[in-house]
């Protein structure tokens, strides 16, 4: 790094700058594409949750809660009534994956979307 | 002229509110023009509109301890000085409507106000950070206001004239006076920049060590005039240096006469001012901020000598009886 | 004028996190500077100790956003060698990979912001939008830009895929050839050496005397780097050079710094190319045996220290953060002396402060040479006398 210092190092690439389209992706008048596997939203589906709640006793900042929920699901071939079902507050959730990795069910009863949008208008939406 | 031209001079075009659309322009065309150099998009066109009319609604204090009346005041001397100095720039032909044998040196007076002013706002503020704004904005006044002053003397000394429309009449025959004085030409641009406390020399409002400097405690209705006087400085300052070195709104060789002639003259004038504001711009995306005691030390070694040379070489040209 | 205080902070467009310099200065000359922080303490320590690890690697994790691959890698780390596991050779290359890649990313963000502290935006947005090119290949990767929730104890969470692999080798060429450019135009720029050049000097035996680290250490000729120093993860196979400037002041952080940068993104490429395969996780026991480990990495701001102690519980008993910026400030301190006020954003950035990672609590007794940090029941016991004496309550 021993070259001489002078005023306007950079110019060169200012100039080129200047024929470049912008850098800037301009959200929200184009979409964003996110790749496989983003961490979105926490989504629960409920026709095939067992209520065994692995999911809210690993959740680190504890944001799934167990509540009343009778259905009838069907688990290893056989149906079942269930008695519990788990619903994510989303404000606290941190999005990590840990209930989807202990889900025991097949396809996951909770699992990790890429909805990434997480702005609302009404305060009941996010929570469950 | 008669009466009713000479108000719609002053108060529509070019006056007072062809000032603020052009004031409210120039900001626009730096902003995008820098964004795009930082390879990002920038404002739409109506920005500085939009903040100078959010600017407005706000609440507008005073501190404690501050004189009301001086402190608001303030802002309005900085438009009224601005905007009597835009008066005499030749916009739609060779002269301006209200030049006289002079009115070069009164330009200059009154665009010295606002740096004198900056120091007021900062020094009555009650507070440590505009107190230093407004020393460091004194401190830099020595250092630019001596090559700025000498850098318009070329162009007069060239001409032997002190009226702005002389200098823009002269330039008319196709030779810029920018062709044979460069150096001049650079040294009034970085002055410009310095007066105008752009990077890289916006030491008296740095915001990354004394929060906004002078301005600080400005908010409201008089945050809003003040950066609308700080666009019309640049819009100004842009207008001056094309009138000085780049022969105003006149086509070399060619004769504007007319409606159809002013109308070419201001295009003209237009294109020359984008010019010097794309330059400006250029010296803002690329540099850093300059400290305060490495600007004195450039600016007393380098910018002032370059100001000197210039003069030098115009007297030498003169004696030589090239001109 | 005479001697004013001023104090920058706790909330200033100088700063990014809430620290509080009380500077008096003598016109511009700054004559005394105390530093005050801890502002962003949030009781994390207390915190992890209810949580068992798998949590607490949460709670760890967001001590520090840009940091945080590094303060869940030295957790686990300490945690699997206290069980006596060891993550499989896969695991532990990605974990090494997205340690490189988040020093890649702090170090590129770290130029932006040293750039726009000296007014120079242009360098800052060039730098950011460079930046954008690692945090999709983290996304990628890990789901996420930052706080990438990649470690478990006993190895990874996510894995590679080759079609993922060539994207993100496309990435890091891109990222290759900017690190190059700004490699080059930096130290070329005159209002960025003019700026950074002789300030706050820091000489070598100082920074030693300081407990300075990381590439605040190195930008003044002390050789030390715990991945060569006390190899971990993937850092014996994989080549890379120390890297240490002469300058012994801000430039010399700076130059660093970036050509640390540029070592990063070959390490990168190196380590994509050359990934083992196998497994990338191994199940962890529940519980972990009694016993102490001091856990420590070279963080993209120094050398990160996790004291670690378990009982033979799923929980860890006394989890202890020393943190590379805490043991930074001292060095601003020292090298802030007799320099202006135009100086102080120039010589607080080039140590990379990152006040999330600084508020820990650690009582120095100057007159006994002794450092000790209070006990819960101690500092309750201080809080009461101290509220008694000085509050009459």
């Amino acid at each position: 790094m021993t070259a001489r210092a002078r005023p306007g190092a950079i110019l060169p690439e200012i100039l080129r700058s200047l024929g470049h389209r912008p850098a800037t992706e301009p959200y929200p008048y184009k979409t964003i594409e996110v790749p496989a596997g983003f961490r979105g939203r926490i989504e629960v589906a409920e026709e095939k949750c067992i209520g065994c709640s692995k999911c809210a006793i690993v959740c680190p900042t504890e944001c799934i809660e167990m509540v009343a929920g009778e259905r009838d699901v069907t688990h290893q071939g056989r149906i079942l009534k269930r008695k519990r079902k788990p619903v994510v507050h989303l404000l606290s959730c941190i999005r990590c994956g840990l209930c989807e990795d202990a889900c025991p069910t097949d396809p996951k009863a909770i699992f990790l979307t890429e909805k990434f949008s997480g702005a609302y208008t009404e305060r009941d939406v996010i929570v469950g | 002229m008669d009466a009713g031209l000479l108000t719609l001079y002053l108060f529509v075009f070019p006056g007072i509110l062809f000032l603020l659309g052009f004031a409210f322009f120039s900001e626009w065309y730096d902003r995008r023009l820098t964004a795009r150099m930082q390879n990002r998009m920038g404002p739409p066109f109506l920005q500085p509109f939009a903040d100078f009319v959010k600017l407005l609604s706000k609440e507008d204090i005073t501190p404690t301890g501050v004189p009301r009346r001086l402190y608001a005041a303030i802002p309005l001397f900085a438009f009224a000085a601005v905007a009597t100095a835009f008066l005499y720039v030749p916009v739609l032909g060779a002269a301006s409507p209200f030049g006289f044998p002079g009115d070069l040196v009164l330009v200059l007076y009154l665009l010295t106000l606002p740096t004198i002013l900056v120091f007021l706002l900062g020094w009555t503020s009650n507070n440590v950070f505009a107190r230093l704004g407004a020393v460091r904005s004194v401190s830099q006044l020595f250092v630019y206001e001596v090559p700025f002053f000498l850098a318009a003397l070329g162009p007069a000394l060239a001409y032997e004239t002190w009226a702005l429309g002389d200098i823009v009449a002269r330039q008319a025959g196709g030779l810029w006076i920018v062709l044979f004085e460069p150096l001049g030409f650079a040294v009034l641009l970085i002055a410009l920049q310095a007066k105008l406390e752009r990077v890289p020399f916006d030491i008296p409002e740095a915001e990354t060590e004394i929060v906004a400097g002078p301005t600080t405690e400005l908010t409201g209705k008089k945050l809003a005039l003040w950066n609308v006087s700080k666009d019309m400085l640049l819009a100004t300052g842009a207008a001056l240096v094309v009138a000085l070195f780049l022969g105003g709104p006149t086509l070399p060789g060619v004769t504007l006469d007319g409606v159809l002639g002013a109308v070419i003259a201001f295009f003209v004038f237009f294109l020359k001012v984008l010019f010097v504001l794309l330059l400006l711009a250029l010296l803002k995306a690329a540099l850093g901020r300059l400290r305060l005691d490495q600007l004195m030390d450039w600016g007393w070694k380098v910018l002032t000598p370059a100001a000197l040379v210039q003069i030098a070489v115009v007297l030498a040209v003169k004696a030589g009886g090239w001109l | 004028m005479p001697e004013v205080e001023l104090l920058i902070g706790p909330q200033h467009p100088a700063l990014k996190e809430p620290v509080n310099f009380k500077v008096v200065v003598d016109g511009e000359r700054i004559v005394r500077l105390d530093l005050d922080i801890s502002y962003n303490h949030r009781g994390i320590e207390k915190a992890a100790e209810t949580r068992d690890f798998s949590k607490s690697m949460y709670l760890l994790e967001r001590i520090c956003g840009i940091c945080s691959h590094a303060h869940t890698t030295v957790f686990s780390k300490g945690i699997e060698t206290l069980m006596n596991i060891e993550p499989p050779p896969r695991g532990k290359w990605i974990r090494t990979l997205v340690a490189e890649l988040e020093r890649i990313h702090s170090h590129l963000l770290w130029l932006g912001v040293a750039a726009h502290e000296i007014g120079y935006n242009t360098l800052f947005m060039y730098t950011w939008r460079d930046r954008e090119t690692v945090q999709n290949i983290l996304e990628m990767i890990s789901g996420n830009r930052v706080n990438y929730g990649m470690n478990a104890i006993g190895g990874v969470r996510r894995d590679l895929s080759d079609p993922m692999r060539q994207r993100v080798l496309e990435g890091l060429r891109l990222l290759a050839e900017r690190a190059d450019y700004y490699l080059e135009v930096v130290p070329k720029e005159e209002t960025l050496v003019v700026r950074t050049r002789g300030v706050g000097r820091l000489a070598t035996d100082k920074a030693i005397e300081l407990g300075a680290v990381g590439p605040t250490a190195r930008g003044s000729n002390v050789p030390f780097d715990v991945r060569r120093d006390d190899p971990y993860l993937a850092y014996g196979d994989v080549p890379f050079d120390v890297i240490t400037s002469t300058a012994c002041d801000v430039f010399g952080r700076v130059e660093v710094r970036v050509k640390e940068l540029v070592q990063s993104v070959r390490m990168c490429i190196h380590m994509v190319e050359n990934l083992p395969p196998g497994e990338i996780l191994v199940k962890p026991p529940r519980t972990a045996p009694a016993g102490e480990y001091v856990s420590r990495l070279e963080a993209p701001r120094g050398e990160l220290l996790y004291f670690l102690r378990t009982r033979g519980t799923d929980k860890v008993d006394r989890v202890s953060v020393r943190t590379p910026t805490l043991a930074n400030w001292p060095s601003v301190v020292s090298a802030i002396q007799g320099h202006v006020i135009a100086d102080i954003p120039v010589v607080v950035a080039a140590i990379d402060p990152c006040l999330s990672c600084t508020s820990r609590m650690t009582f120095t007794d100057v007159d006994r040479g002794e450092r000790s940090s209070l006990s819960w029941d101690e500092l309750v016991e201080y809080g009461i006398r101290y509220y008694r004496e000085k509050e009459g309550l």
